[in-house]
């Protein structure tokens, strides 16, 4: 089958530039940064700290969930940008090159080919989230205190629904410019326009998809899941799907050659 | 009914007109050039024929297709400066684009395995494309088009950028493909065009300025004559000729005789007959035509 063609292929080209090595590894570095360095701050404080002598330092230890939640922003600040940098040329460079020319010019379904590429991404993205979290759930869990399993699972896959939201953006950015810089560039601005949106329409609109992580970090304080929660997950999957429908269209109107 | 038809088609860019009212028609199994200079048209012509961009107006028709289908299986295309995943090997990009032709992996593998021999690569098969050279790539190229054995396969100057060994076999390849499928190459290059095809198609500044077969071409534009190169001065043998019926004109330039004619046949007899009876220093006899080139800076000029 013609998708699954394209995906091989992009999962084959994911290993051969080594994507699965070295997303994974950012991805565990940048979210057990964070608990590592909170645990140890006194330490840290009092043999590099030049401290005078004497001195009394006095931070208070954080609550699990709380650490938990600094990986959860560390990756959607660094994470993110490097899903962004990775996936930006997704399409926007086989189109600069040429290699479309000759790859669209075989039979093949657009949605097909915009859809492989944009599961293999996610895919790439997901596993490296799902493993440095794990990562930083173990940490959390050895030095802070426990956090429950389940609630790993659970903030992750929801989690999973903002990550995948971010890519469609990539995706759409990548059939609409043929130059893979423009796209991150505005991938990166459209992220930050969809905060900036979220921050001033929170109060009356509440499920924009930027406000999952507000619910995500509630449902790891309560561990309950709210419906504000359900909502915004549904309404980011329905936003992704239109994205993604246009992307589509988007390719199709293209002219691939210019 | 023709197998390509294409019918007033025209392209525009930024109000600029490229294409201008193109209308012609290819037939089944047959080898056409499209010639032309840079810039004549050539490559957006073959771009709108594959699909690859949208025409302005106008419409082309594939094998009686409807223009709003996927004309794209049985179409192959070979783009001017083809790319290729670098990362991949030769064999996996042909066993790639065969699948996404929709041809099984054991087909595609087989079909991949014979096409790369026919195109003479098969030593690199498993090399990365990343490592190929200039003319590896292109026969590559031509493999990739070929792959789902389309009826149209169109190659975008597939010789223009190699050496003269690789034209050479690239040129022969050519007299291959031509033999299984209908054939539709561009090239700036008058004698690879004149080489290979059956037909060509006079491209400039947008329009098609002439076409038909090599031979229509010549008769249409015919100035054919006769040249005489003699091994003492000429002036001798100006007079018997020039009182042969059929012949028009006489030049005298040195050595040499430039004769028009009527009728080209029975001139070349009589010239021959006079030469032979009366045992004349011949040292060359041509009746030259009008070449390609001729013809071609011609009809660039009116």
């Amino acid at each position: 089958m013609q998708w699954i063609t394209i995906f091989q292929k992009e999962l084959l080209e994911n290993a051969r530039n080594f994507k699965w090595i070295w997303v994974p590894l950012v991805f565990i570095l940048l979210s057990v940064m964070d608990p590592l360095t909170t645990y140890y701050m006194p330490v840290l404080l009092d043999n590099f700290g030049n401290l005078p002598e004497g001195a009394q330092i006095n931070i208070p230890t954080p609550p699990p969930p709380e650490v938990f939640w600094m990986s959860f922003s560390q990756l959607n600040v660094l994470g993110i940008l490097v899903v962004l940098l990775m996936s930006m040329g997704l399409i926007s460079a086989e189109r600069k090159s040429g290699v479309s020319e000759m790859v669209l010019v075989k039979p093949v379904s657009y949605t097909s080919y915009v859809t492989a590429k944009f599961v293999s991404t996610l895919l790439l993205t997901l596993i490296s989230a799902f493993i440095g979290l794990l990562a930083s759930w173990y940490y959390v869990n050895l030095l802070f205190g426990e956090i429950p399993f389940s609630y790993y699972i659970g903030s992750v896959s929801f989690y999973s629904v903002w990550l995948m939201f971010i890519v469609s953006i990539s995706i759409i950015l990548n059939t609409a410019f043929r130059t893979p810089g423009l796209v991150g560039f505005l991938s990166i601005a459209a992220l930050l326009l969809a905060s900036a949106i979220n921050s001033v329409f929170k109060t009356r609109i509440e499920w924009l998809p930027p406000q999952i992580n507000a619910y995500i970090k509630g449902y790891l304080s309560t561990g309950s899941i709210t419906d504000d929660l359900w909502i915004t997950a549904f309404l980011t999957i329905g936003v992704t799907v239109i994205l993604l429908v246009a992307s589509v269209f988007i390719l199709r109107k293209k002219e691939l050659a210019a | 009914m023709a197998f390509v038809s294409v019918d007033q088609l025209s392209k525009t860019f930024d109000k600029t007109a490229v294409i201008k009212d193109l209308s012609f028609q290819l037939e089944k199994g047959k080898c056409v050039s499209l010639l032309g200079q840079n810039g004549a048209g050539k490559t957006t012509t073959l771009r709108m024929l594959s699909g690859l961009m949208k025409p302005t107006k106008g419409t082309i028709s594939i094998d009686g297709a409807s223009p709003s289908s996927d004309i794209r299986s049985f179409i192959g295309y070979l783009p001017q400066h083809p790319v290729f995943h670098n990362w991949m090997t030769g064999k996996e990009f042909l066993v790639y684009v065969g699948r996404l032709a929709h041809l099984s992996k054991k087909e595609a593998t087989t079909r991949a395995e014979s096409l790369l021999k026919q195109v003479g690569i098969e030593d690199a098969k498993n090399r990365r494309i990343g490592k190929y050279s200039g003319g590896m790539k292109q026969r590559l190229g031509i493999a990739q088009a070929m792959i789902h054995k389309p009826k149209l396969i169109m190659l975008d100057e597939p010789v223009s950028s190699l050496d003269p060994v690789g034209r050479r076999e690239v040129l022969t390849l050519l007299e291959e493909l031509k033999q299984e499928t209908t054939v539709l190459f561009s090239t700036h290059i008058l004698s690879d065009a004149e080489e290979v095809s059956d037909e060509l198609l006079l491209l400039h500044d947008g329009h098609i300025v002439e076409s038909g077969t090599m031979d229509d071409l010549q008769s249409q534009h015919d100035s054919t004559r006769i040249d005489l190169s003699f091994s003492k001065e000429a002036h001798a043998f100006e007079v018997p000729i020039s009182q042969i019926d059929s012949v028009e004109n006489v030049q005298r330039e040195g050595n040499q005789l430039h004769i028009y004619a009527k009728n080209i046949e029975n001139a070349r007899t009589e010239i021959l007959k006079l030469a032979s009876e009366q045992d004349w220093p011949m040292t060359k006899f041509e009746v030259s035509r009008t070449s390609l080139e001729d013809l071609f800076m011609k009809v660039v000029n009116q």
